[in-house]
């Protein structure tokens, strides 16, 4: 399985391929044999059928890993595909209202979504997904899905945003983002065209107190600092795939805001890449999940789905199918060892979101006292690719 | 006419005065308030960062456009009156590339101008350089080579269907009445040919200015250009869509500007 897997995801790599685009269409997978088995038919009780909405990021529909669960209660998928975190948004306030079911949104986008106050998603009542009881600690009560008591989402896959560079050229990461501005980087560094994950990294590394709370002053500390790295930086990556396809090639040789999944791909390409992000800074680390759209018209199909996809055969599979880290505890056992070992799971076997849920990455949205919203860190990282 | 004018209606005229209203809209957070603000204009005028990305695109699509426009020109020529028999083929063979993907052929130049792509391999075979050039590739002439490549076949085509309706008879009675080879395309080839290099210079030049996935993918760290700025004010947390949407219509005025003058240029010098 994991060798058509690869093969597969090779193929795409010469395609403008954001984390999730890489693996639709992976449909040799052994997951529909372990599914075929658990697979049970939820329209005994008469309430499944008809249609169901997706709108979200290409793969996690689970086109391989949903389709016996689909087939079985005659439920018929429509599925479109996200190609930034606030298109949900877009839809909604664009006649989309009444036309949209499941939505996957990331960790940020959520928590802004619910910090807002912003009208998108419905909460869920867990008693329609029982699975959910088996995710891991740090998922069962994530903050960013809680808000006043209600929860908002089921997280379906997560991961982290390490360094990838070639050990052929470096024996280790530095110890902080701002040694990259040291003049031995130079023409060596890739970075993702991420504005919060990049802005907040380098925060971080100055020790900003609270690296996605920064005045405006504090910003333009962090955009000088970056600014000492630039000269540095032989590109910014459209996306993961993009930035993998630069380091396979050896273009650069440090990717920063990568995926671990890189390495499988560049080994596939006969290159060697490894993980290891700065020593004091570490990392950030994401999470998608699967929420209810506001005005859902096909509530109890998506209530079925989300049970389903959250069941540990599912989850593995499709945690595997995406090159993630899976969300529920039993799945870990069922995860193909190589995608399994990219992850750190002991970040997720502890309550309270573990350091998913401290970790805030995104600003806020607008400006709050002192402290710069998020179009101010858009505009700063704009400067900093324009310089 | 009324069938096209109507498709031009509804898909064009409407799309962009929904974008000029929004233009003057506030965003607020993830909510888009109506109103009826320059702000977004003033803020496009004022910023260094705007207008610095603004003359380097004008810059980059100027460069593109001398490149493009001249050897379509010279190969839709030579097509026409040269190599005439072998005419539509030689087309069909520049159409080619149009077969593949937009994104396959940006790639393909990645591995043609990469520090270890096809020409640094090459010149280092041959002695030339010791060093791959590194200004191949992540940098402006990497963007204006791939919009280059891109464009040609684009710019060829209406050169060449215009240059079909120009006669053999005229170029050589202008040669049979003294006029010198310049002399001949500047006054009887060029007017003649005039709409398709109208056509040619719009493709290479607003094309060029208005792209934003070569930059992103060629241009390396210092490479952005205008549409880049326009394409992350549409996506996003922190996205701001009434600023895109004005900053949308300063790249169209402008580039419309460019466009008019330089094509009056043209126009000039055929007179002169």
């Amino acid at each position: 399985m994991d060798d058509r897997l690869k093969v597969f995801l090779d193929a795409k790599l010469n395609a403008d391929v954001s984390r999730r685009r890489f693996l639709q269409g992976a449909a040799g997978l052994s997951t529909l044999t372990v599914l075929g088995a658990t697979s049970q038919s939820y329209a005994a009780d008469g309430k499944l059928g008809g249609e169901l909405n997706f709108l979200g990021w290409d793969g996690e529909h689970g086109g391989n890993v949903a389709k016996p669960f689909l087939e079985q209660n005659n439920i018929k998928m429509n599925a479109s595909f996200q190609s930034a975190a606030d298109e949900a948004l877009t839809r909604l306030n664009t006649g989309g209202r009444g036309a949209m079911d499941i939505l996957t949104p990331n960790k940020d986008f959520q928590t802004a979504i619910l910090k807002a106050g912003t009208e998108l998603f419905q909460p869920l009542d867990l008693a329609r997904i029982p699975t959910a009881s088996g995710l891991f600690p740090a998922f069962k009560d994530a903050p960013w899905l809680v808000k006043d008591g209600k929860t908002y989402g089921i997280p379906i896959i997560w991961g982290d945003e390490p360094c990838v560079f070639n050990p052929k050229k470096w024996d280790a990461m530095p110890a902080k983002y701002t040694d990259f501005a040291d003049p031995k980087y130079k023409g060596e560094l890739v970075l993702l065209d991420d504005p919060f994950g990049n802005i907040w990294l380098w925060a971080k590394s100055l020790d900003m107190p609270e690296p996605n709370r920064l005045t405006e002053e504090q910003l333009q500390q962090v955009l000088d600092a970056m600014l000492k790295s630039k000269p540095n930086v032989v590109t910014i990556g459209a996306s993961h795939g993009d930035m993998a396809d630069v380091l396979v090639r050896g273009d650069a040789s440090i990717g920063i805001g990568g995926w671990a999944y890189q390495v499988m791909i560049a080994k596939e390409k006969g290159v060697e890449l490894v993980v290891g992000s700065p020593s004091v800074d570490g990392t950030f680390y994401w999470s998608d999940s699967y929420a209810l759209a506001v005005d859902a018209p096909n509530v109890d199909n998506a209530y079925g789905f989300i049970d389903f996809m959250t069941k540990p055969e599912s989850n593995a599979a499709l945690a595997a199918e995406l090159a993630s880290g899976c969300t529920v505890e039993a799945a870990y056992d069922l995860m193909p060892e190589d995608i399994r070992s990219m992850f750190p799971y002991d970040n997720v076997r502890q309550p309270g979101g573990g350091i998913l849920g401290t970790q805030i990455v995104v600003p806020p949205q607008e400006p709050d006292g002192d402290v710069v919203g998020a179009p101010s860190w858009v505009e700063a990282w704009q400067t900093f690719k324009a310089s | 006419m009324l069938p096209a004018g109507g498709f031009y209606a509804v898909f064009f005229v409407v799309p962009m005065l929904c974008l000029l209203v929004l233009s003057f809209w506030r965003a607020k957070g993830f909510e888009l308030i109506p109103d009826f603000t320059l702000d977004n204009y003033r803020k496009i005028f004022t910023s260094p960062l705007y207008r610095v990305l603004m003359l380097r695109t004008i810059g980059v699509a100027f460069v593109t456009t001398l490149i493009v426009v001249p050897v379509a020109f010279t190969l839709s020529y030579m097509m026409r009156f040269v190599f005439a028999r072998r005419g539509q083929l030689i087309l069909q063979i520049v159409l080619l590339s149009l077969f593949s993907g937009y994104l396959v052929r940006i790639y393909a130049w990645r591995t043609i101008l990469g520090k270890q792509g096809l020409l640094n391999s090459t010149l280092q075979w041959l002695g030339l350089v010791d060093q791959p050039l590194e200004f191949l590739i992540y940098s402006n002439i990497a963007v204006v080579i791939t919009l280059s490549g891109l464009l040609l076949p684009l710019a060829v085509l209406p050169l060449y269907s215009a240059m079909l309706n120009v006669s053999r008879d005229y170029l050589e009675a202008s040669r049979d009445l003294g006029a010198s080879w310049v002399y001949t395309l500047r006054t009887v080839l060029v007017p003649m040919a005039l709409p398709g290099l109208r056509t040619a210079f719009a493709f290479a030049f607003l094309l060029s200015a208005g792209d934003f996935v070569t930059p992103a993918l060629v241009g390396g760290s210092q490479s952005m250009l205008i549409g880049n700025i326009i394409a992350d004010q549409f996506r996003g947390i922190g996205s701001n869509w009434p600023l895109g949407a004005a900053m949308a219509f300063v790249v169209v005025a402008i580039m419309l500007f460019a466009y008019l003058a330089a094509v009056n240029i043209i126009r000039w010098v055929t007179r002169w």
